[in-house]
């Protein structure tokens, strides 16, 4: 049963800030995600299992980027609080496996781009920089007025601020909007934007899965998939979750060039909420269909130990690098 | 790729951190930086929106260009400040320059009425260095378009005849209404349907004339004068140079040219570039030989990176040889149009 983990006294601090202290603490406004913690209910606990994370200097870091929010800087103005973020287009190149390394453009040195949140109601800046020689431009999903709406070039060399209110809340996701934009997307500019509800969700492991593709020789047909990044990453490095815990995935499909895909999960349903603007959950599958850029939250919970595959069920997309795994660690009973 | 050492996060429950303060509002949300002074956008806005009374341009420190950041510089008499300006950019707010350390409080209230961060109308000169680069980048494209046509290689062509409407055209268009240009996106736009549905058709050579007239017609607007006078056509070099570096940087993997795009339009940069020094070298080189002589010898250096349309097997030279040559080029017209811009003065 899902639910008795939220039973408990202490407030755990969860893995992420840890994490964020360790591996990204240099590079990102850390304070805020204490905030989500906090915010969510005070007696409760969310286990979430230990990581090993290979240190790498490679633009994609799937397991680092799973439980890695990026809550800006926060300022109060005006009375107001202001979230303001940071983003910076720049080249990189990324070795896809072995044989094939690829040159992307990156934002913050990272593909995909930091994972923003908010809340809603609160003031969204971002401080926009392109150095990655094309002209770019970062157009966010949400409600805002049409000179935010980043479709235009920002050249090289050059920043730009976008400013305005995080609404409504749920997942939602920022990507660049200059044409050719399946290459401007496909090569690197986009990211995941979540507007948290104002009144928090329950507590759980909160995990970000973002599907890619790779079209690496310019054909506008994809030749590599991707979770978070790495082309078949997480089936050799399981993501390590633990039994009858509470799972919230934020899972964005931005895979250009195919139509559709699915996200399937083996042995087990997940509750649906729909691109993450309700409550509670809209229906219970197993596998769902996800046109580009369609994101939504998935919950669910294992009730056994084990290995359990996820993926779309387009099986060659699966196959070409967009699956992976949870390990699902034994919860060993605390008390008696 | 390389293996790193492992970080071992463990946090076993036991070690997990325990909060006892349950009932915190979000005190955590404090900022981490201890400037908590605020000062909106908005309000920054109010107090620029007097015009009329003589009040200077002001200078959007995101987006201007090295010439324009060149009067904070000489100003305030900071060596190297344009630059320092743009590396460390982006800027939230004017205060930014301080709070980065970009320059100090004193000398910010100095030029302080003249800086924002907003959107700024171009005026003078740096609008037509701006209208004049964002052609010369559509230039560059189109002339490395024109290669690959000719090699008979359209489907490469193709994105360089997009990239001038894709990614330059909305940027320019007020310009060019403004200065009566006729609009041309319907041109670069029909000729890209047809290299792409039919390019066999003989019309793809009439429409590409058409395509290049139109932006050589654009161009024309500007005075002659203007057109022809080194410090200017420096500035609008530079800005296609500082393009074509961070294109070519964006082509190469593993020491070979990974990105066919990138590495074109770099080309179709630089060739642009040596294009319009050609037009004023002889100029160049009578006022500041030596400046002239750093310029064209790099410059000569810089085009054998790029020997044909079609990428070379192995880079000619490395991203950083070529930031180099163009950093060199940077600093030598920097004399030639400091010199330009106090003979203007005079
Ligand atoms: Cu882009």
């Amino acid at each position: 049963m899902p639910n008795n983990f939220v039973l408990g006294k202490e407030q755990l601090f969860s893995r992420r800030q840890l994490l964020k202290l360790g591996i990204w603490g240099a590079g990102f406004a850390g304070t805020a995600a204490l905030w989500h913690t906090l915010n969510a209910h005070s007696k409760s606990i969310v286990k979430v299992p230990p990581l090993e994370i290979a240190a790498t200097n490679q633009a994609v870091k799937p397991m680092q980027m799973l439980r890695n929010f990026d809550y800006g800087v926060v300022k109060q103005e005006n009375g107001r609080t202001v979230r303001e973020f940071q983003l910076t287009a720049g080249t990189s190149v990324i070795q896809l496996n072995s044989a094939v390394s690829y040159n992307v453009w990156d934002l913050n040195g990272r593909i995909p781009g930091p994972t923003l949140r908010a809340k809603q109601g609160e003031r969204v800046r971002i401080l926009f920089l392109n150095n990655a020689g094309h002209s770019h431009s970062l157009h966010f999903h949400g409600v805002h007025p049409a000179e935010m709406d980043g479709i235009r070039p920002v050249s090289n060399g050059s920043a730009t601020i976008y400013e305005f209110d995080a609404e409504p809340y749920g997942v939602h996701l920022y990507h660049c909007h200059i044409e050719p934009v399946t290459r401007h997307i496909a090569k690197g500019l986009y990211g995941m934007f979540i507007i948290d509800p104002p009144t928090p969700r329950p507590p759980a492991d909160e995990i970000v899965l973002v599907m890619a593709g790779y079209d690496v020789n310019d054909d506008s047909h994809n030749e590599y998939y991707a979770f978070n990044g790495l082309p078949h990453y997480f089936m050799d490095n399981p993501i390590p979750i633990y039994q009858n815990q509470l799972v919230r995935l934020y899972v964005l499909n931005i895979i250009e060039y195919d139509t559709a895909v699915t996200f399937h999960l083996h042995a087990n349903f997940f509750d649906v909420y729909r691109s993450g603007m309700t409550m509670t959950p809209t229906e219970k599958t197993d596998v769902i269909t996800m046109g580009i850029a369609e994101r939504h939250i998935l919950e669910f919970a294992f009730r056994y130990p084990g290995k359990y595959m996820f993926h779309p069920h387009q099986d060659a997309i699966a196959e070409n690098g967009c699956m992976g795994q949870f390990e699902v660690i034994t919860d060993k009973p605390s008390q008696t | 790729m390389k293996k790193f050492k492992y970080f071992c996060l463990t946090i076993a429950t036991a070690a997990i951190v325990s909060l006892s303060a349950c009932n915190n509002t979000p005190t955590a949300e404090k900022p981490s930086a201890p400037d908590t002074n605020s000062t909106s956008t908005a309000q920054v806005t109010e107090t620029t929106t007097h015009s009329g009374h003589g009040s200077k341009e002001k200078i959007n420190i995101n987006t201007a260009i090295l010439s324009e950041l060149d009067k904070f510089e000489a100003k305030l008499g900071v060596p190297a400040l344009s630059n320092k300006i743009q590396a460390s950019r982006p800027y939230a707010n004017p205060e930014d320059l301080v709070n980065k350390k970009v320059i100090t409080q004193e000398q910010f209230d100095q030029i302080k009425d003249q800086v924002t961060v907003q959107e700024v109308i171009l005026t003078g000169e740096a609008k037509d260095v701006d209208y004049m680069t964002k052609l010369g980048l559509m230039k560059g494209h189109l002339l490395v378009a024109q290669e690959l046509l000719d090699k008979n290689l359209p489907k490469q062509a193709e994105p360089h005849i997009g990239h001038p409407v894709e990614e330059i055209y909305v940027d320019v268009e007020e310009q060019l209404n403004e200065r009566k240009v006729k609009e041309f996106k319907t041109t670069l736009v029909g000729l890209q349907d047809l290299v792409k549905s039919n390019p066999k058709n003989a019309k793809v050579k009439t429409d590409f004339t058409a395509s290049v007239q139109s932006v050589d017609g654009a161009i024309a607007v500007l005075p002659e004068a203007q057109r022809t006078k080194p410090g200017f056509v420096l500035q609008v070099i530079n800005e296609l140079l500082d393009s074509a570096n961070s294109e070519y940087g964006a082509a190469i993997a593993d020491g070979k040219i990974a990105a066919a795009i990138e590495y074109q339009d770099s080309r179709g940069f630089v060739l642009y570039a040596n294009d319009l020094y050609k037009g004023i070298s002889s100029q160049v080189a009578q006022d500041s030989p030596d400046a002239h002589k750093a310029i064209e010898t790099s410059l000569s250096e810089l085009t054998k990176v790029w020997p044909s349309a079609i990428p070379p097997a192995k880079p000619v030279k490395t991203p950083v040889e070529v930031t180099q040559l163009i950093k060199t080029i940077e600093q030598n017209s920097q004399k030639v149009i400091d010199k330009s811009s106090t003979q203007a003065q005079r």
